[in-house]
């Protein structure tokens, strides 16, 4: 009797975080599963029911394609060099090589940074006949780029700054799983003659292979959802060229007031990710080398 | 003890109870800027005159970022229930605000202020986007301007020996589409295959209010009056689109899809010879520019034409009465005389008022600086710019087909053709 007061109690106590579990999380994503199979826009203001319409109409959509494309472009160019890099320069940091003082502040206060600042900024850098990038590009002999106003340019500009932008972050993650790693591994590598490349590759990178996963999963969620600088750097374009599936819910849902095809949207978004995400626990989550601590 | 701390409760609650009944009234202002600039301290110096004579009113100024930005944010604040009181939105939205209910009309107001002779101190041109189907009208010119044609006139020196080789005059702006491409040709500078100099920008972001301007240059126009039947597809706006991708791709004389912001600062640094843009970015210009330079009407296709652009006041409905009376008297002031000259001069919109010109302030700005007369005198060729519903889905449509035949991507027909029909969907609904 006095255990089912107890739990009683447990379940009273968390009735206010489930509150507002259901209220922001849940409720909206029943909701929206429900409405991405209705029609609704600014011309029909009541949602009615259309069953799987939306999503056949995304299916015969050009600029659908375009974007999954470039979405998935974005996450697949961004994810290997910011994890390796990332690493390297954690490996750098820890090791206490010289200048590493340096390595800490340039590449890590870009993360600090707000991601509006940011924008502005390389909006200025990338800017055609002013910016310092093709500056550098004609001093160097080489032909000036169009970066944000040309379709071919536009989603490398935002990689790279994005690139930069995050970097720090990472190289932050595999700082701390780097403290895991036992120093004497590396002792007696050094001892049995092992080089700086071979001492990481054959005992830092299998160890932090926790932190990778962790890097892994968060990289590529974060990319799927790149959105600040999409929408202050160029709007998705030009001619959507720029445009990747974040923003271009947003400009479904409030630009254009058509709610039936930005929850749609969502919820293709949301499948992607989570079956990414059970392929790559599935994969990768019986490899992982976990250290006995 | 106890009777001290009743009395005490008592006389706060009496001082609560006066304060809310002698409570300022307030309201929150959206408004966007939608070019190059520093205009928010503008808008913030004006609002707080406005404050000044008016006490009891309290004003909120938002920033809400550029034109697209704003209407985004009324939008959401529309159908969430909660809208602002009064905002400034690009002209063309006005039809999507009516979609949605959004908007008192203004008539009552007006006809308080003595009807159509109050109207009359307004230029018609500007007045032409702020009636409803109904025949009511629902917005009040605020932010108004017209493209312009910026010119570099040293660098029209610097080629005079050319340009007079080639019977054009390097002390005036080409005056039509022909001229206009000669002049860019010849004012083009390469070195190597390096563009030192362009002749013309004619910039994206906004190309296609810039391309509505080249529509009505040639006798033609995007979307009719009721904002229901679109004429994108048109002999003449083919010819329009033919002739930028000439300029843009075959004679490399203006260079592709420059952002609309940042334009201005391609002139100021020497970038270019001409520039289109907004007559609201002049006051930049004005104030940075380190070469002598004047304004034009747009070159002539088969006449001069242009549409207007810019924000007009919108009040809306679902607040309470003394807000709505609070936001007239604030739209009244910001478009007085006074208020317009000095708005008019620190952005290089065209004052809507039209007595702002007899003003002595105003007169001596305008014998220093004779360009801001441009675009006001352009208004002479002008006409209503383009509305619809789902604005922001149609202009979408237009920007990502005028994008594509720009950078050589879709063959300038059928970007017209393409556009047309998303047009058409657009607004009649899927």
């Amino acid at each position: 009797m006095r255990e089912k007061l107890e739990q009683f109690r447990a379940y009273l106590f968390l009735i206010p975080g489930l509150f507002f579990l259901m209220l922001f999380t849940y409720l909206p994503i029943l909701w929206s599963s429900w409405l991405s199979f209705n029609r609704w826009n600014l011309l029909s203001p009541k949602p009615k029911f259309a069953g799987w319409e939306n999503f056949i109409e995304l299916w015969h959509h050009d600029v659908f394609w375009l974007i999954m494309k470039n979405t998935f472009f974005f996450v697949s160019i961004s994810i290997f060099p910011t994890m390796f890099l990332a690493l390297v320069f954690a490996i750098m940091i820890d090791e206490r090589l010289k200048g590493r003082v340096y390595y800490i502040y340039s590449f890590f206060y870009p993360t600090l940074i707000p991601m509006a600042a940011a924008a502005m900024l390389w909006v200025y850098i990338y800017s055609p006949n002013l910016g310092i990038l093709n500056i550098l590009l004609a001093k160097l002999g080489l032909p000036k780029l169009g970066w944000l106003g040309s379709s071919a340019t536009s989603l490398w500009a935002l990689i790279i700054m994005t690139f930069w932008k995050n970097l720090g972050f990472f190289m932050l993650i595999y700082l701390a799983g780097l403290q895991n790693v036992n120093r004497e591994l590396y002792e007696a590598a050094y001892i049995d003659g092992a080089g700086w490349w071979r001492r990481h590759i054959s005992i830092t990178f299998p160890l932090v292979g926790p932190t990778s996963l962790f890097v892994l999963v968060t990289a590529i969620i974060l990319t799927f959802r790149v959105f600040d600088q999409i929408h202050l750097m160029t709007e998705g374009g030009p001619g959507n060229s720029s445009n990747v599936i974040v923003y271009y819910i947003f400009e479904n849902g409030f630009k254009f007031f058509d709610w039936g095809r930005a929850t749609s949207l969502t919820t293709i978004l949301v499948c992607i990710l989570l079956t990414l995400t059970l392929i790559i626990f599935g994969i990768f989550g019986k490899r992982i080398t976990y250290t006995a601590d | 003890m106890r009777r001290t701390t009743v009395f005490i409760i008592l006389l706060a609650l009496i001082f609560a109870f006066a304060s809310i009944a002698s409570a300022k009234t307030k309201l929150r202002f959206f408004y966007p800027v939608g070019v190059a600039g520093p205009l928010v301290k503008v808008i913030n110096g004006m609002v707080a005159e406005f404050e000044k004579e008016n006490p009891n009113i309290d004003i909120q100024p938002v920033y809400a970022g550029n034109y697209n930005q704003t209407m985004q944010k009324v939008q959401t604040a529309v159908l969430g229930g909660n809208p602002p009181d009064i905002a400034v939105v690009e002209i063309s939205e006005l039809f999507s605000l009516m979609q949605m209910d959004a908007l008192i009309p203004l008539d009552n107001y007006i006809a308080q202020e003595g009807g159509q002779k109050y109207l009359d101190n307004f230029y018609k041109g500007f007045l032409g986007n702020a009636y409803g189907r109904d025949g009511k009208i629902y917005g009040f010119p605020f932010q108004r301007s017209t493209p312009i044609l910026y010119w570099n006139k040293d660098m029209f020196q610097a080629a005079g020996d050319k340009l007079k080789a080639a019977g054009l005059d390097p002390n005036r702006p080409p005056k039509n589409w022909d001229e206009l491409v000669k002049y860019a040709e010849i004012l083009t500078i390469r070195e190597g295959n390096q563009t030192k100099q362009y002749g013309l920008i004619i910039p994206g972001g906004w190309n296609d209010w810039i391309f509505e301007a080249f529509s009505r240059q040639n006798r033609s126009q995007l979307i009719k009056e009721d904002g229901l039947t679109v004429t994108f597809d048109s002999p003449e706006n083919l010819e329009a689109l033919n002739l930028w991708v000439k300029l843009m791709q075959d004679l490399k004389v203006c260079p592709v899809l420059r952002p609309w912001n940042i334009t201005p600062d391609d002139f100021i640094g020497g970038v270019t010879a001409m520039m289109y843009y907004s007559t609201g970015g002049m006051a930049k210009i004005r104030k940075t520019a380190k070469f002598n330079w004047s304004a034009a009407f747009q070159p002539a296709g088969k006449q001069y034409g242009t549409p207007v652009g810019g924000g007009d006041f919108h009040i809306f409905k679902g607040i309470p009465k003394e807000n709505q009376d609070a936001a007239w008297k604030f739209a009244k002031f910001m478009t007085t005389p006074k208020m317009a000259a000095h708005w008019s001069i620190e952005s290089g919109y065209v004052a809507v008022n039209k007595n702002s010109y007899d003003l002595p302030e105003m007169k001596a700005f305008l014998q220093q600086f004779p360009q801001m007369t441009v675009a006001r005198d352009q208004l002479n060729y002008a006409y209503p710019k383009m509305m619809a519903v789902n604005y922001q889905l149609i202009r979408n449509a237009m920007t990502t087909n005028l994008d594509a035949a720009l950078e050589g991507k879709k063959p300038p027909q059928e970007a017209l053709t393409d556009a047309h029909k998303l047009m058409e969907k657009a607004i009649k609904g899927k």
